[in-house]
C-alpha cells in the first residue's frame, strides 16, 4: 500500500499528469446521505413532520401546546416547576420558535410540488398544496404578517419580504381551489398510495379537507368588517364545487400501518405525555392537566361521558387495567387544576389527560389535525351569521351534529349527545341557548379540547369564548395576542422583521381579532 | 513493508563498526567559564563520519588514528579542533561564543534552518522542558511555555482531550486548532495525549499561517512540530522514571448552604393564602424529596431527608449545612505513569527505544483508565543513503461514566452527607428505591449505572529514505502512515423499581405537609436499559517528497527545496444500539425490545501539493526566504467545477536581519546580539466540511418506519461557487541578547485577514432552508507577543533563570455578508456565540435578567409578583477568549537538585454558566 503511495506520488511530481490528478481528487460524493430524492419520500416525511410540529414528541413542544393552555383547556402540573413563559406571559423572541420547524416543513411541502411533474408523480401535488395552505394558515394565526409569496425560493430570495396577512388569507383559499384542480385531475397511481399517510391517496377525502380548511379560512375572518359578501361567495363556491367536508371520521396522519412500537416511531402525542416505546411513563406525563374551569363546566353542564373521555379520574390511569382510571370513574373524583396554578394542586389530586388521546399501549393511533366536529361547528357558524347560504342544512343540525362528532371523535357513546336535545342546558340546547353563536362557539371550545390546541387559542382571540379565567400568575388582565416573531428571522431577516414594526404581543391584535 | 522493518532493525542492532588501527582516545570538554563538565557536546573525526557526544559528566571516547583532527563543537560555544598526536587523552574547555548561540531547528517540512535564518517567530521546547514537573500529557506541559500558545482542556476526564490554538482565533466557525506534525508527519491533536513526552526530542512551534506555508491548508492556523528522540550514538542507555500524580478537586462553584431541600410548594400568588413573608414561604416550600434548594434555612433539627425504606430505615440527619459535601463526593484522583526507553548506536547507526504505562484512576468514582505506548526508531546510514524509520503505537483503555456526575451532586443541598450513601448497592437508603431525591437520583448510582468503555489502538510510522547524492543535491523521501481505531460499548443498566418505591414509600410524620396527595406520589420512571455499541478508524496516509539543492556563490549561500506532497485521510464509523435491554446486565444489541438502531459515517479526503522553497543567505547575517506551493484538494472537487475552484497557489517571503554581524561597531557588552525578522504570505484554506457541496436528502426524523421510507430536504443549501477561502499574514519581529547574553527579548507583533471563509450562514427559514454554506466576510486577527528570559545566576553548581512571557491577541469581524451584520453559530433559545460585524469573535449573547440601571447587580422584578424580569431579547455579554496570556517561569538547579515552576494567567472577558433555566 505505501509503497503503491509513494509510486503514485513519484510519478505525480515528475509528470503531474492532470488526468491521475482528477480521478485521484474525484472522490467527493457524500457516501453517507443521498444527493437526490423522490417526490414521494419526501412527502411522508413531511406529512409526519407536520404532525410532530403541530404535536410536539419527547424532544419538544409542539404549537398544539401552546393552543391548549393558552385556551384555558389545560394548565401545567405542579409536580414541576411552573414554566413562566407559558403560565406568566413571560416570553420572548426566543421562546416559542415555531417557525422554523414550520417553514423547514413547508419546504419539503415546496419540494414535492416543484418536482412532482418531473418525476411523474403529480397527484402528490394537490395534496401537498393543501398541507402547505394548512401550515401557511396557522403561521399567520400565530405571527401575523409572514414571507408567503416571496418565501420558499431558497437562494433565489435570501431575505423573503413579509406578505400582509389578510392578503396571505386570502391567497390561501385561491391557493385551496387551485389544489382542488389538481387533485380532481391526478389520482394516486401504481402503489403510491401508501406514501400518502394521511388519506391513503384518497382524492375525495383530500379535497374534503381542503373544503373544510376553506370554512376556517372563511368563518376566521367573519368578524372582519366588510368580508361578508366574500365569505358568502366563497361559501357558495365550496357547496357548488359539491365534494363536501370531512364527515364521520377526522384528518389525521399516521395510524397503525405507520407508527411502530420504536423509539420516535410513536404516535407524537402518545411520545410527549404518554409512555415509551416499552410502555415506561414519560417524564412529563403529569405535566399536562385538565383546567378546573373545563371540568367544572362538563360537570355543570352533565356532561359526564365526554368528561370521563377527556380526563382521567384522580389517581390518573390504572397501569394494569389501560385506559381506565385508578379511582371509580365518578364526576366526583375529577378535578382540575386551576389555570397557572404553580402550586398546592399535585398530580396526585388532580386529573390528568384521558383516554380521548393517552391510553397505556395505544402508541399507534392516527394523529388528529382536524376534527369533524370542528367542521360541524364551522358550518353552524356559517348559517347562523348567513342564513342566505347555499348549505343545505340549518344552524342547529350541524350544531347537534357537531357534538355528535365530538362525542365520536373523544370515544363517547354517541347517543349520549342525544340527550342534549331539548335539554334547556345553556350553550348545550341550541333552541334554549340564549346567544346562538356564543353557544356555537363554546360547544366548539369543548369539541377542540384535547385534539386542536392552536385553533381553540386562535377561536378564543376571535370570539372571547368561552369566559377562563386568567392565570394565576398573571396579576392583570392582559392575555397573549399573537408570538413574537423569532430571534433566528429576527437576527437573519431583520429589515424584513423590523418593517413589521414593534410587536406587542398583548395589545398588536391579528386582522380577524377585531375585538 | 514489515519485512523491511525487520531488517532495518537487525541492521541496526547488530552492524559492528571494524575501523583498524584505531586508538582509544578519551577526555572531558569543560565550560571555560566555570569549569563545569559539557554534555553532549559534538566530537568528530574530521574527514569522517565518526563521531560521538560527551556523556553527562563532560567525558567521551573515540577511537581515532594518528595525524586525525578532532572537531569538538556545541552549542553557544566556539568551536575547536585537536589533532591527535600520541596522547590518549583530549581535555579542552570550550569558550562561550555569543553569536553562536543559534540553534538548529526543525522547521516546516522537516526542513533544518539556523534559528538565525528565520524570518518569523518560533518557539522551541525541548525534552527537559517537557518532561520536568513531570506532566503525564504533552499539552499540559506546553501550557504556559510558549507565547501566543493556549491549551484549552476540552474535558478532563481519565481520557482528557485539548485543544491548542497558537495565536487566537481566526476562523469564524471552523477550525483554528494548529496542526499536529509528528516527525514530519501531519497527525491530529490526539497525539497530544497519547504520545510519552520522555519520547520527544523536541517541540518546534510555527505560530502564524506564514510558518506553516509549506504544509498548506492544514497548517493555516499554525504548526506544531514534533520531533522524537532517534537515539544518540554511543553506548547503550537505560533510563527509567516512574512518577505518581494525586489530582483533586481544585474549586467548585459556590453553592448556597444555608438552606435545604425544597421548591415552589407555597401557596402561589394571587390564591387565597399567599404569604407575603418570603421566610414563611420558604418554610412551606421545604419538602425532603427537592433536588432543588428552596427551603426554609437551616436550623440544626433533626430532619428526615427523603421517605421511609422499605426495611424501615430512614434517613434522619441535622438540618444543617455538611462542612465541604460536595467536594468529598469526589475522589482523589491518581495516575500512575512508569516509563523505560533504551537508546545506542555507533558510528553509522542509532535506535531509540521506548515503553510507556499509565493508569490513571479518576475523580470520578470507579473511572479508571490503562494506557501503553511503544516507540522505535532506527537510523542507518550506507555511505551517501540514510534509511530511518519511526513507529509508535499506544493501546489505552477507558472505563468511563457516561452521567455528567458533577451536575449530579450539585443538586443535592448542603445539609446531604453524599459521601456516606456511596454503597448504593448494599445501603437502603442509597439504593434508588430509598434515595431521597426525587429528581436528581443518586450520583454514585447513575455513574455506575451510565458505563463509556472503550479500547484505543493508535499506531503511527513512517519510512525516511534520504539519498545524498552529491554535496549540493539530496533527495529525500518519507511515507507516514496512521491508524487509529476506538471500540467502544456505552452502556445504561436496567433499573426497575420497587413496588414499595413506586406505591407505598411514604414520608412520616411530622415531616409529612398537607396537599402532597397521600404523600407518596412520587415521579419514579424504570430505566429500561440502553447498549450501544460502535468502532471507528480513521487511516492518514501522508508522503512527502524532497529534493533538496545548495551552492554557495561567492558571499551568498543558496538553498533551494522542491517537493511533493501527499495527504490522504480516510475514516469510517459504525454504530449499532439498543434502547432497552430485557435481561439485566445482558449488553448485547440481540438482548432487547424494538428494533436495532445503527448508522454508518464514512469520508474521505484527499490532497495533493507542490512546493518549492528558496533561501538565499548573504554572510550570515542578512536571509531572504520565498516560498510557493500549490495545491489541489478533493473537498472543492467535482468533475464539472473548474480546475480554479479546486487548486490554489500560496506563496510568502521573509527577511531576516542580523544587525549585530552587519554592524560589528553596534555590538557592545550591552547589546550582544540583535535580529530583525519580517515575513509576509498569502495563503488559502480548503477549510470546508467535507462533502458539503452537496445538497443532501437525509433520513426524516426516525425513518424509515418500519417499511415506510421517508427523506427530507436537507437544511444547508451550499453555494454553487465555493472556494477556498484566502488567509493574508504579515509579521515583524526582533530578537535582542544583552549584558552577556543573560537576557534575551523575542517580541513580534502581526496580522491576518481572512478572507472569504466557507462558513455556514443562517439564513432566514422562510427561505426553506436554515443555512447557506458560502464564501463570506473578512476576519482580521492581530497580536503582539513578547518574551524576556534572564539568566539570573551562572556559576559552580548554581543555576537560575527566569521568564516572562506575555501575549495580546484580539480579532474583529471586518465584514460579513451583504446585508448581514450578525448570525449565530451555537447555543441555545436563551444564549448563544454570535458573530457580528466590526466586533470581536465569538460574543456571548444571553437573555438573562434585567439589571438595575445602578449597577448595584439588583435583578429587577415585577412588582406585583416579584418574578425577575427577563430581557425581551439577547443582549452581547462580550467575547469569550482571552485577549492577554501572561506566563511566568523559573528555574532553579544546584547540581542534581532543580526547581522549576510555570504559571499561565488568562483573562476571559464572559463565559455562561448554567445550572437551571426556567
Amino acid at each position: 500500500m505505501k509503497f503503491k503511495t509513494l509510486i503514485i506520488a513519484a510519478l505525480m511530481a515528475v509528470g503531474g499528469s492532470s488526468c491521475n490528478t482528477k480521478s485521484f481528487l474525484d472522490i467527493n460524493t457524500n457516501p453517507n446521505q443521498l444527493p437526490t430524492s423522490l417526490p414521494n419520500y419526501v412527502f411522508t416525511n413531511a406529512l409526519n413532520t407536520t404532525a410532530t410540529n403541530i404535536a410536539g414528541n419527547t424532544n419538544g413542544q409542539g404549537s398544539n401546546e401552546l393552543g391548549f393552555y393558552w385556551s384555558g383547556q389545560w394548565t401545567q402540573g405542579n409536580g414541576y416547576i411552573i414554566t413562566t413563559s407559558q403560565f406568566a406571559y413571560q416570553f420572548t423572541n426566543g421562546d416559542f420558535n415555531y417557525w422554523d420547524t414550520y417553514y423547514d416543513n413547508l419546504e419539503d411541502y415546496q419540494f414535492v410540488i416543484n418536482n412532482a411533474d418531473a418525476n411523474n408523480q403529480k397527484f402528490l401535488k394537490g395534496p401537498s398544496k393543501v398541507m402547505k395552505v394548512m401550515l401557511f394558515q396557522q403561521l399567520v394565526d400565530l405571527y401575523g404578517n409572514i414571507p408567503y409569496t416571496d418565501a420558499l425560493k431558497a437562494a433565489a430570495v435570501l431575505a423573503p419580504k413579509f406578505d400582509d396577512q389578510k392578503a396571505v388569507y386570502a391567497a390561501l383559499i385561491t391557493a385551496l381551489d387551485e389544489a382542488i384542480v389538481d387533485l380532481k385531475a391526478n389520482p394516486f397511481t401504481g402503489g403510491f398510495s401508501t406514501s400518502d399517510i394521511a388519506f391513503g391517496g384518497n382524492i375525495t377525502k383530500w379535497v374534503q379537507f381542503a373544503n373544510s380548511l376553506k370554512m376556517r379560512i372563511l368563518i376566521r375572518q367573519s368578524k372582519v368588517a366588510g368580508m361578508e359578501s366574500y365569505i358568502k361567495t366563497e361559501i357558495n363556491k365550496i357547496v357548488t364545487e359539491g365534494s363536501g367536508f370531512i364527515t364521520g371520521y377526522d384528518a389525521a396522519i399516521g395510524g397503525p400501518s405507520f407508527f411502530q412500537p420504536a423509539a420516535g416511531q410513536l404516535n407524537p402525542v402518545y411520545d410527549r405525555w404518554g409512555y415509551n416505546e416499552t410502555g415506561a411513563k414519560r417524564a412529563l406525563n403529569n405535566y399536562p392537566r385538565p383546567t378546573k374551569f373545563l371540568i367544572d363546566g362538563l360537570k355543570a353542564a352533565g356532561d359526564t361521558l365526554r368528561l370521563k373521555r377527556i380526563a382521567y379520574a384522580i389517581g390518573g390511569e390504572n397501569g394494569n387495567t389501560p385506559g381506565v382510571s385508578t379511582k371509580a370513574e365518578i364526576a366526583a373524583n375529577y378535578a382540575g387544576t386551576p389555570f397557572g396554578a404553580s402550586s398546592g394542586y399535585l398530580p396526585a389530586n388532580t386529573s390528568s389527560v384521558g383516554p380521548s388521546l393517552l391510553v397505556k399501549g395505544d402508541y399507534n393511533r392516527p394523529y388528529i389535525i382536524m376534527t369533524a366536529a370542528e367542521v360541524q361547528f364551522l358550518l353552524a357558524e356559517a348559517k347562523q351569521r348567513y342564513s342566505d347560504v347555499t348549505l343545505p342544512n340549518t344552524a342547529k343540525a350541524y350544531f347537534e351534529e357537531g357534538i355528535v362528532q365530538s362525542f365520536r371523535v373523544l370515544g363517547a357513546n354517541t347517543a349520549g349527545a342525544a340527550a342534549f336535545k331539548g335539554s334547556k342546558i345553556e350553550n348545550y340546547d341550541f333552541d334554549s341557548s340564549t346567544d346562538k353563536l356564543a353557544a356555537i362557539a363554546i360547544q366548539k371550545w369543548i369539541a377542540l379540547t384535547n385534539f386542536s390546541g392552536l385553533e381553540a387559542w386562535a377561536e378564543y382571540r376571535r370570539t372571547n369564548l368561552p369566559v377562563t379565567p386568567q392565570s394565576i400568575q398573571v396579576p392583570d388582565n392582559k392575555r397573549p395576542t399573537r408570538l413574537f416573531y423569532p430571534n433566528t428571522e429576527g437576527g437573519s431577516n431583520s429589515a424584513n422583521v423590523t418593517a413589521q414594526g414593534t410587536i406587542d404581543v398583548f395589545a398588536t391584535k391579528l386582522f380577524w381579532d377585531v375585538d | 513493508m514489515r519485512k523491511f522493518l525487520l531488517t532495518q532493525l537487525l541492521l541496526c542492532l547488530f552492524a559492528i563498526p571494524l575501523i583498524a588501527q584505531n586508538r582509544a582516545i578519551t577526555g572531558k570538554i569543560t565550560s571555560s567559564e566555570d569549569g563545569s563538565p559539557l554534555p553532549g557536546v559534538t566530537i568528530l573525526v574530521k574527514g569522517t563520519t565518526q563521531g560521538t557526544t560527551t556523556n553527562s559528566d563532560g567525558t567521551f571516547q573515540i577511537s581515532a588514528a594518528k595525524g586525525a583532527v578532532l572537531q569538538v563543537s556545541f552549542i553557544g560555544f566556539a568551536s575547536e579542533s585537536v589533532k591527535i598526536e600520541n596522547q590518549s587523552s583530549v581535555n579542552l574547555a570550550l569558550k562561550p561564543d555569543a553569536s553562536q548561540l543559534q540553534e538548529i531547528v526543525v522547521t516546516a517540512q522537516g526542513i533544518r534552518k539556523n534559528q538565525r535564518e528565520l524570518g518569523y517567530a518560533m518557539s522551541k521546547v525541548n525534552t527537559e522542558d517537557v518532561t520536568v514537573g513531570r506532566s503525564p500529557q504533552l499539552a499540559q506541559a506546553l501550557s504556559g511555555k510558549v507565547t501566543g500558545l493556549a491549551v484549552y482542556n476540552v474535558n478532563n476526564s481519565v481520557d482528557p482531550a485539548v485543544k491548542i490554538v497558537l495565536r487566537g482565533y481566526r476562523s469564524l466557525t471552523g477550525n483554528n486548532e494548529a496542526l499536529v506534525v509528528l516527525d514530519g508527519m501531519q497527525t491530529t491533536s490526539t497525539i497530544l495525549s497519547t504520545i510519552n513526552p520522555n519520547d520527544i526530542e523536541s517541540v518546534s512551534i510555527l505560530k502564524g499561517g506564514q510558518a506553516a506555508t509549506l504544509y498548506g491548508s492544514s497548517g493555516i492556523n499554525g504548526a506544531l512540530i514534533i520531533t522524537t528522540k532517534k537515539g544518540a550514538k554511543g553506548k547503550l542507555k537505560v533510563n527509567y522514571s516512574n512518577s505518581t500524580n494525586f489530582e483533586q478537586i481544585s474549586f467548585l462553584p459556590q453553592i448556597q448552604d444555608k438552606y435545604g431541600s425544597g421548591s415552589h410548594y407555597a401557596t402561589a400568588f394571587g390564591t387565597t393564602g399567599y404569604k407575603t413573608d418570603y421566610l414563611a414561604r420558604m418554610a412551606d416550600n421545604w419538602r425532603a424529596y427537592e433536588n432543588q434548594q428552596y427551603g426554609d434555612a437551616f436550623d440544626g433539627s433533626m430532619r428526615i431527608q427523603g421517605r421511609t425504606a422499605e426495611d424501615g430505615s430512614q434517613l434522619i440527619i441535622p438540618y444543617s449545612a455538611v462542612k465541604d459535601a460536595r467536594r468529598k463526593a469526589f475522589n482523589t484522583g491518581v495516575s500512575v505513569n512508569n516509563q523505560v526507553n533504551f537508546q545506542g548506536g555507533d558510528e553509522t547507526s542509532s535506535f531509540y527505544m521506548s515503553i510507556e504505562n499509565q493508569s490513571v484512576n479518576g475523580i470520578v468514582p470507579h473511572d479508571k483508565s490503562n494506557r501503553t505506548g511503544t516507540r522505535l526508531s532506527a537510523t542507518k546510514e550506507y555511505g551517501k543513503l540514510t534509511a530511518s524509520f519511526n513507529a509508535g503505537y499506544v493501546q489505552g483503555v477507558y472505563n468511563r461514566t457516561g452521567f455528567d456526575f458533577y451536575n449530579g451532586v450539585l443538586n443535592q443541598p448542603a445539609n446531604l452527607p453524599l459521601s456516606d450513601l456511596r454503597d448504593w448497592q448494599n445501603n437502603p437508603l442509597a439504593n434508588p428505591n430509598g434515595f431521597y431525591n426525587d429528581y436528581y437520583n443518586n450520583p454514585y448510582f447513575e455513574a455506575d449505572n451510565n458505563r463509556y468503555n472503550y479500547k484505543d489502538a493508535n499506531l503511527n510510522g513512517n519510512l525516511n529514505l534520504t539519498l545524498k547524492a552529491t554535496n549540493w543535491l539530496s533527495l529525500t523521501n518519507r511515507v507516514g502512515v496512521m491508524n487509529n481505531s476506538r471500540t467502544g460499548k456505552n452502556t445504561v443498566g436496567k433499573f426497575t423499581y420497587s413496588d414499595w418505591a413506586k406505591n407505598k414509600s411514604y414520608i412520616p410524620a411530622p415531616f409529612y405537609r398537607d396537599g402532597d396527595g397521600t404523600g407518596i406520589y412520587r415521579a419514579l420512571t424504570d430505566t429500561p436499559g440502553s447498549v450501544e455499541d460502535y468502532s471507528g478508524t480513521e487511516n492518514v496516509i501522508n508522503n512527502e517528497f524532497q529534493i533538496q539543492l545548495s551552492k554557495d556563490l561567492g558571499p551568498v549561500s543558496n538553498r533551494l527545496i522542491l517537493g511533493n506532497s501527499l495527504y490522504q485521510r480516510t475514516t469510517n464509523n459504525i454504530l449499532i444500539g439498543s434502547s432497552s435491554i430485557v435481561v439485566p446486565d445482558v449488553y448485547n444489541v440481540s438482548n432487547r425490545q424494538g428494533i436495532l438502531r445503527g448508522g454508518q459515517i464514512l469520508t474521505q479526503e484527499r490532497r495533493l501539493g507542490y512546493y518549492a522553497d528558496y533561501t538565499a543567505n548573504y554572510k550570515n547575517f542578512l536571509i531572504l526566504n520565498g516560498s510557493f506551493r500549490f495545491d489541489q484538494t478533493s473537498k472543492f472537487y467535482k468533475p464539472t467545477r473548474d480546475a480554479s475552484f479546486w487548486s490554489y497557489p500560496y506563496y510568502g517571503a521573509a527577511v531576516s536581519f542580523i544587525a549585530t554581524d552587519a554592524f560589528p561597531s553596534i555590538k557592545s557588552e550591552f547589546l550582544n546580539y540583535f535580529k530583525l525578522r519580517a515575513n509576509y504570505n498569502k495563503n488559502a484554506n480548503d477549510n470546508i466540511p467535507l462533502y458539503g457541496l452537496d445538497l443532501t436528502y437525509p433520513n426524516g426524523t426516525s425513518f424509515p418506519y418500519g417499511n415506510t421510507v421517508g427523506l427530507t430536504v436537507g437544511n444547508t443549501l451550499p453555494d454553487p461557487n465555493l472556494k477556498p477561502e484566502q488567509v493574508y499574514s504579515s509579521e515583524i519581529g526582533g530578537e535582542f541578547q544583552l549584558l552577556n547574553n543573560r537576557i534575551n527579548i523575542d517580541v513580534s507583533a502581526y496580522t491576518q485577514n481572512s478572507k472569504g471563509q466557507v462558513i455556514t450562514v443562517r439564513v432566514p427559514n422562510s427561505t426553506g432552508f436554515q443555512s447557506l454554506l458560502i464564501n463570506v466576510g473578512e476576519t482580521k486577527n492581530w497580536g503582539y507577543e513578547a518574551e524576556l528570559k534572564y539568566l539570573i545566576a551562572r556559576g559552580g553548581k548554581f543555576s537560575w533563570d527566569a521568564s516572562v512571557r506575555y501575549s495580546y491577541n484580539d480579532n474583529k469581524v471586518v465584514d460579513l455578508y451583504p446585508g448581514i451584520n450578525e448570525f449565530q453559530i451555537g447555543g441555545f433559545s436563551y444564549a448563544n456565540t454570535n458573530v457580528i460585524k466590526d466586533s470581536r469573535f465569538p460574543v456571548l449573547k444571553t437573555d438573562g435578567y434585567q439589571y438595575a440601571p445602578d449597577n448595584s447587580g439588583r435583578v429587577l422584578v415585577n412588582a406585583t409578583t416579584g418574578y425577575p424580569l427577563r430581557n425581551t431579547s439577547l443582549l452581547p455579554r462580550g467575547g469569550v477568549l482571552p485577549r492577554h496570556i501572561a506566563g511566568l517561569g523559573s528555574k532553579m538547579e544546584y547540581g542534581n537538585f532543580g526547581f522549576t515552576f510555570n504559571f499561565e494567567y488568562r483573562v476571559v472577558t464572559s463565559c455562561l454558566v448554567t445550572l437551571a433555566v426556567r
